[in-house]
């Protein structure tokens, strides 16, 4: 097993994000949580980093931060050497409710982020539709989102987040919805596409087994307030989807040594 | 004691055969006429008249002319007053939206008006405007103003955390989050209002009539009833709830035509 040491995979790439000290607390009227407490962490450029953790633990809450959803209480998010404050419009995100509007075809869905941007309607358009191609929908395009299946209206969520070309791409669970069968084909859509563009993925979820799939390190959580206590290098050839990874014996001792980790039994994972 | 374990309320109703199901309606229909045909020969007619009686005089009505003059008048107050108060309600709900300090400013007043039964304001209307047809329509544009504005309003505020999330995960600016998702998603609600607008509107129609000036169908209405002609009397009130019908087929329309989305997307979550 590996230790949560961060110095690295062989191939030394620069660092693209460093969180630093960051901290947050949700305060309302009732209650007071502490979501995270101290977490710092460097991502690497071109890298597959996965949060993984039970719920509750902040990992979401941190995703948000680095897109500048949620202001954090305290520490620093820095991009390419830059501090980040607001919203970020150069980071992909794909949320897990999807969010499509169901007033808008899937192309239009797609435009969105090209819109904020002022893009003219040509270029959008075409955009959209080599985003929709990536994910093999653009047979859809004129179509109303609610007409899709869950897997389909996720990857639309994906391909509106690749439409803007984003430096950073962020994934919140984006698979949590769906069943095993279309979150399986989905990750290895993902790990196709990660192969193919080479952009920079944080990806939170809570299911061990794609997080050893996907990632080159998963950073893991744990506890209320939620700290970053360990990141494990997936030290699993590439392309995984040319094996069985979940037979493979690395990935079987990571697997079990994550889960030790974190708490909690194999099928207590939802 | 023993508690029912089956299912409590709204659970299981009897129902009918289910060739009877459609026939029920019209056979209620049919009895209800023939009940109050069979009436006739021991009621006064000009209590509650007859069926055939109110038919022949419809017909007669329409086929004279008598009732198309003002039938036009009618719906020309309906019309340009209901669609100006929709419009109006519409427009000031959206700025109300927009900006916290409009409504801060104008929410008492539009409660206030709100909860006012706003016939009280004919008198004020009519030393506004003089009697004239501008009274009429300014009392159509007040009652219907309201519900639309409310509803839009509501619309507008009750956007879902998803979408807030998404217009600013892709950076859209205050004024595109306004038009491009806000507005869009408050189109139920404003349906919503719209419907409510559109009973009120025929309600301020007649009212207006009978109390500003007599005109329109409200003229025919207080002409009739005065001199005892029962059966015209509710042959008008039968033109006047025709309005209503339409109305509803009117807006299940514009639903439909416009908004496909709202049904289709409501089935998807389902």
């Amino acid at each position: 097993m590996d230790r949560g040491d961060r110095r690295g995979p062989p191939l030394r790439r620069q660092d693209v994000l460093d969180i630093e000290g960051v901290s947050h607390v949700y305060e309302t009227r009732h209650r007071r949580v502490e979501a995270l407490r101290e977490v710092s962490l460097s991502i690497r450029e071109g890298e597959f980093m996965s949060f993984v953790g039970p719920s509750g633990c902040g990992k979401t809450t941190l995703l948000r931060i680095i897109d500048g959803l949620t202001a954090q209480s305290a520490g620093r998010v820095v991009f390419r050497g830059v501090e980040l404050t607001g919203a970020r419009r150069d980071m992909g995100f794909v949320f897990q409710d999807i969010n499509l509007l169901p007033w808008r075809n899937v192309r239009q869905n797609v435009e969105i982020g090209l819109e904020a941007r002022r893009l003219p309607a040509a270029e959008r358009r075409q955009r959209a539709i080599e985003a929709l191609r990536m994910v093999d929908l653009e047979d859809v395009a004129e179509v109303p989102p609610y007409t899709l299946s869950g897997g389909m209206q996720q990857r639309v969520g994906v391909a509106r987040a690749l439409a803007i070309d984003p430096q950073v791409l962020l994934m919140d669970e984006p698979f949590g919805h769906l069943d095993n069968f279309t979150r399986e084909t989905l990750q290895i859509e993902i790990a196709r596409l990660w192969a193919k563009l080479g952009t920079t993925v944080v990806f939170v979820t809570h299911d061990v087994d794609e997080a050893i799939f996907l990632s080159d390190r998963i950073a893991l959580f744990r506890g209320r307030p939620g700290r970053l206590t360990r990141v494990i290098d997936v030290d699993l050839p590439r392309p995984r989807w040319e094996f069985n990874v979940r037979a493979h014996p690395r990935a079987i001792e990571m697997r079990e040594a994550i889960i030790e980790y974190l708490g909690v039994r194999a099928d207590g994972q939802g | 004691m023993t508690i029912a374990a089956g299912p409590v309320g709204g659970g299981r109703r009897l129902r009918p055969a289910r060739w009877l199901e459609p026939l029920l309606p019209i056979a209620a229909v049919a009895a209800m006429l023939g009940a109050w045909q069979w009436s006739g020969r021991y009621l006064n007619p000009i209590l509650i008249s007859t069926p055939t009686e109110v038919g022949r005089d419809l017909v007669e009505l329409v086929a004279r002319g008598v009732i198309l003059e003002p039938l036009a008048e009618s719906l020309e107050e309906m019309v340009v007053g209901g669609l100006a108060g929709i419009a109006a309600g519409i427009a000031i709900g959206v700025v109300m939206g927009r900006y916290q300090v409009v409504e801060k400013v104008l929410s008492p007043f539009v409660n206030f008006f709100n909860a006012t039964p706003l016939v009280v304001i004919i008198p004020l209307v009519i030393i506004w405007v003089g009697i004239s047809q501008k009274a009429r329509l300014l009392f159509v544009f007040l009652i219907v103003l309201w519900p639309v504005l409310l509803n839009t309003l509501a619309g507008i505020r009750n956007v879902s955390r998803g979408y807030v999330d998404l217009g600013a995960a892709f950076g859209l600016t205050e004024a595109q989050m306004l038009w491009k998702v806000s507005l869009p998603a408050a189109v139920p609600y404003i349906l919503a209002g719209a419907r409510v607008a559109a009973g009120l509107a025929i309600i301020g129609m007649i009212v207006s009539e009978m109390e500003i000036s007599l005109t329109g169908l409200g003229y025919l209405l207080i002409t009739y009833g005065n001199s005892f002609l029962t059966g015209r009397l509710l042959a008008v009130v039968l033109v006047a709830s025709l309005f209503g019908v339409g109305n509803v087929l009117l807006l299940r329309w514009v639903q439909a035509a416009f908004f496909p989305w709202i049904i289709g997307s409501a089935a998807d979550q389902r």
